[in-house]
């Protein structure tokens, strides 16, 4: 085996700014050829290691509407120096704006500033799908369905929302995030301060009396936590009622499985997993603590097997900072003076049937222009060219100039053509392109599984010819 | 046992057989056989006919096959997926307890694995697999390159000191040494001293060439066109083997030798083409400067995407002047 010791390293980053908590980590992600000397290399990720791992601190914010930028931007520099590193080492990574964070007014801005900020190429990421799977890979969710091949379902609360991630084996099987979350109710010296809608509609609905400025109830509140333990189930099991409306955020649950285990992460999940907590305590001035012993207590969530996760209230960062950058293929094709790309929309092409393919390409390119560049302003975005069958080469150089003649009906001309296939033929489709047109400069790798409507940020090429991709899942797709 | 009991055990036996259709050599084309119908979805031989054809059971109808119509490929000679359903659909395992795991564990090899069995036995279409595969290892280790593709490729053919494919095969040393007529046929036709020099040869199967070396040609010729690399003439060699590159390095003293061989076959493919390759090879040249990229076919690398990535490794052993482990040290 052509196992090189000394692998290339590649150093990440993670930043989860939650509804209450912000918190980082910096780990180093190991990359080694893993097929034999005489294969063509296939690089991969085959160490992850976490160097170091910030105190949980309080998400700064000015109002309840708008985070304290220059705050974040503070604790992240703070950060950065206290891990000894600076943000040009760092080579890949994800920001994550989770939870109500998300809905603050500054929330994208923030994002951006941090993405550019906190090194050559940590991508910005936000909504609430994505929040859901990169908390599953965090707190060993995903690593437990695909060891077992059982069905199971990662619920990562927060201080403002549950976002739950459904694995069957490697496969994600749906998503949902409800409002249900630790800060949603807050108190301090026994009177109730903070009702988040949500939860003042969900009264409502029972008709429950419940107003900020009320004095702090336990049974009230417990009444509240039973009622979101309740929802929870429901959706667990896939359906939704009439009394679980109100706690739902987008989309009902889209997995079509029956789940078999459950885990719990995000900071509620601390306090469910921490059996010695005194049941009379609130330390955090919010319904949190109330909200895990109902979890716990709870007779219905008994049904499903409760699987210990490997991190709970970092599950997210640690999900962010290791678990976003995959590798593409070893065979590529890109013009590095075309790299980084960033928020580029993925369009799906099926070329099965490939002796149709030039009116499927043209077809598909119109219909990305639509869709992403409607006013034709210059959105690029990239083709998935899937389920192509063993090429000949004169079938890629028909395939490069359907592409080519599809790619001029774009706008903005002076943009690199940026394909992904599916199968092992990146490096001789973009040498084609090239070889067939000089103009626009080429990205084409391959072996990254993307769905369409996903989002796909290209870092520089490594020095292992590899580039780094974070895909970005913005919703699910059956 | 009374002998009264054998004999009437051994009639009803003969009737059963006498009343099944299929079941005897002279009714082979009238109907499926009775194993057929158990085993939906397994096509098997009816060894006992002349001709070779299929009995398939799912149909309930028989299809003739014979050599001449079933392949589709230039050769004639018939696919094995013709002639057996692909494995990878059906695991052997009847009733496995994990299926979706045994499935992807079937997935990530091309081993016979999770095929099942008849008791201690390998089931039917897993031997006839096995036994089919085998036989193609053979007949590509006997096969020959079409001279049409050849031709095509403006290929001339020289030939090694094996005068025949037995003795190629009993002395691997005589595989390594051109004929003195490739020599001379060598310094009249080809670019001196080329910077990148190709090569083809059948090696030990011609079917690796066949079904791979088009698409892996074009596609590095190509390559090394976009890189401004340029190429001297291209031949083929007949019965060669790994080092005959060294003798080709002493005549043509080319920088780089690209050669595209057909590889041993093994049970999972026998179409599978290596490129060797190497800065100045000549003779002496030990393994170790030797660099290869192999598993180039349907099932490994594809033809295509290998030639555009040997275009990129012949531009790194020019750009270090060196190949195999030299190369890595330098890298380093």
């Amino acid at each position: 085996m052509n196992q090189q010791p000394d692998g290339e390293v590649l150093l990440s980053a993670g930043i989860d700014i939650g509804t209450s908590t912000t918190k980082m980590i910096f780990s180093r992600l190991t990359l080694v050829n893993t097929a034999g000397a005489t294969h063509v290399p296939r690089i991969e990720i085959v160490d992850k290691e976490i160097i170091y791992k910030s105190p949980i601190y309080r998400t700064p914010l000015k109002s309840d509407t708008v985070i304290d930028m220059d705050a974040v931007l503070s604790i992240v520099e703070q950060e950065y120096q206290k891990a000894g590193l600076k943000p040009e080492e760092i080579r890949t990574g994800a920001v994550i704006i989770t939870g109500e964070t998300a809905t603050k007014h500054n929330a994208q801005e923030l994002l951006h500033l941090l993405s550019e900020k906190a090194g050559q190429f940590v991508v910005a990421t936000a909504g609430p799908d994505l929040e859901g799977i990169i908390a599953a890979k965090g707190s060993g969710a995903y690593q437990y369905a695909l060891r077992t091949g059982k069905v199971v379902a990662n619920i990562d609360i927060g201080g403002g929302t549950a976002n739950i991630a459904v694995y069957k084996g490697k496969k994600l099987c749906g998503t949902c995030t409800l409002h249900i979350g630790g800060r949603l109710i807050r108190f301090e010296e026994g009177v109730i301060t903070h009702l988040s809608p949500p939860v003042v509609r969900l009264a409502q609905q029972h008709g429950w009396p419940l107003a900020r400025g009320d004095r702090f109830s336990q049974e009230r509140i417990r009444q509240v936590a039973r009622a979101m333990v309740s929802t929870l189930a429901n959706v667990l099991e896939g359906r939704v009622e009439e009394q679980d409306r109100p706690l739902l955020l987008g989309h009902p649950p889209d997995w079509q499985v029956d789940v078999e285990a459950i885990m719990f992460s995000g900071g509620v999940s601390e306090c469910i997993y921490r059996k010695e907590l005194d049941s009379n305590s609130t330390p955090y001035g919010d319904m949190g603590s109330i909200l895990a012993e109902e979890i716990a207590s709870s007779r219905q969530l008994k049904k499903w097997e409760w699987v210990t996760p490997t991190e709970t209230v970092r599950a997210t960062v640690l999900g962010a900072g290791t678990q976003t950058t995959e590798i593409s293929g070893a065979t590529i094709q890109v013009d590095e003076s075309a790299l980084p790309q960033k928020n580029i929309p993925v369009y799906h092409v099926d070329l099965a049937q490939l002796n149709e393919g030039e009116e499927t390409i043209r077809e598909a390119v119109k219909r990305a222009i639509q869709i992403y560049d409607p006013n034709r302003e210059g959105q690029n975005f990239a083709l998935y060219l899937a389920r192509l069958p063993l090429l000949s080469f004169s079938q890629v150089h028909d395939l490069a100039q359907w592409v080519v003649e599809a790619y001029r009906l774009q706008p903005n001309q002076a943009d690199p053509i940026i394909i992904i296939v599916e199968n092992d033929f990146a490096k001789v489709v973009g040498q084609t392109l090239k070889m067939i047109q000089e103009q626009r400069g080429v990205v084409c790798i391959d072996q990254i599984n993307v769905e369409h409507g996903d989002y796909v940020d290209i870092g520089h090429q490594l020095a292992s010819g590899v580039v780094p991709v974070v895909v970005k899942t913005l919703a699910f797709h059956s | 046992m009374d002998s009264a009991l054998i004999a009437h055990i051994t009639r009803l036996v003969l009737e059963k057989l006498e009343h099944h259709p299929g079941q005897s050599p002279s009714t082979a084309s009238a109907g499926p056989t009775a194993s057929s119908s158990d085993h939906k979805m397994v096509k098997i031989w009816d060894h006992l006919s002349d001709r070779p054809h299929i009995i398939n059971g799912a149909e309930r109808n028989e299809e003739r096959w014979s050599f001449r119509d079933v392949g589709s490929d230039n050769t004639g000679e018939p696919r094995v997926e013709d002639i057996l359903p692909p494995l990878e659909t059906k695991p052997g395992v009847d009733q496995p307890q994990h299926a979706d795991a045994l499935v992807a564990l079937r997935a990530s090899t091309p081993a016979r694995i999770g095929v099942g069995r008849a008791g201690p036995r390998p089931k039917t279409e897993t031997w006839l697999r096995f036994r089919l595969d085998h036989a193609a290892a053979v007949d590509a280790v006997y096969g020959e390159v079409l001279p049409e593709l050849l031709e095509k490729h403006n290929l001339f053919t020289v030939k090694t000191m094996a005068r025949s494919k037995d003795e190629y095969i009993r002395r691997p040393d005589l595989g390594r040494r051109l004929s003195e007529e490739a020599k001379r046929v060598l310094r009249e036709r080809c670019l001196f001293q080329p910077q990148v020099q190709i090569i083809v040869s059948d090696g030990l199967s011609a079917e690796a060439v066949i079904k791979n070396f088009e698409d892996t040609y074009l596609s590095l010729v190509q390559s090394l066109q976009q890189l401004g690399l340029k190429q001297g003439t291209p031949f083929f060699i007949e019965r060669g083997r790994v080092a005959v590159m060294d003798d080709v390095g002493e005549v043509l003293q080319p920088e780089v030798v690209v050669l595209l061989i057909g590889e041993r076959p093994g049970l999972v493919s026998a179409e599978s083409l290596s490129a060797y390759l190497c800065y100045k090879p000549r003779r002496g040249t030990v393994e170790a400067d030797r660099m290869v990229v192999s598993n180039i076919h349907k099932g490994g690398i594809p033809p295509v995407e290998a030639g555009a990535y040997l275009g990129q490794v012949v531009q790194k052993i020019l750009t270090y002047q060196a190949s195999g482990v030299a190369l890595v040290q330098k890298e380093h």
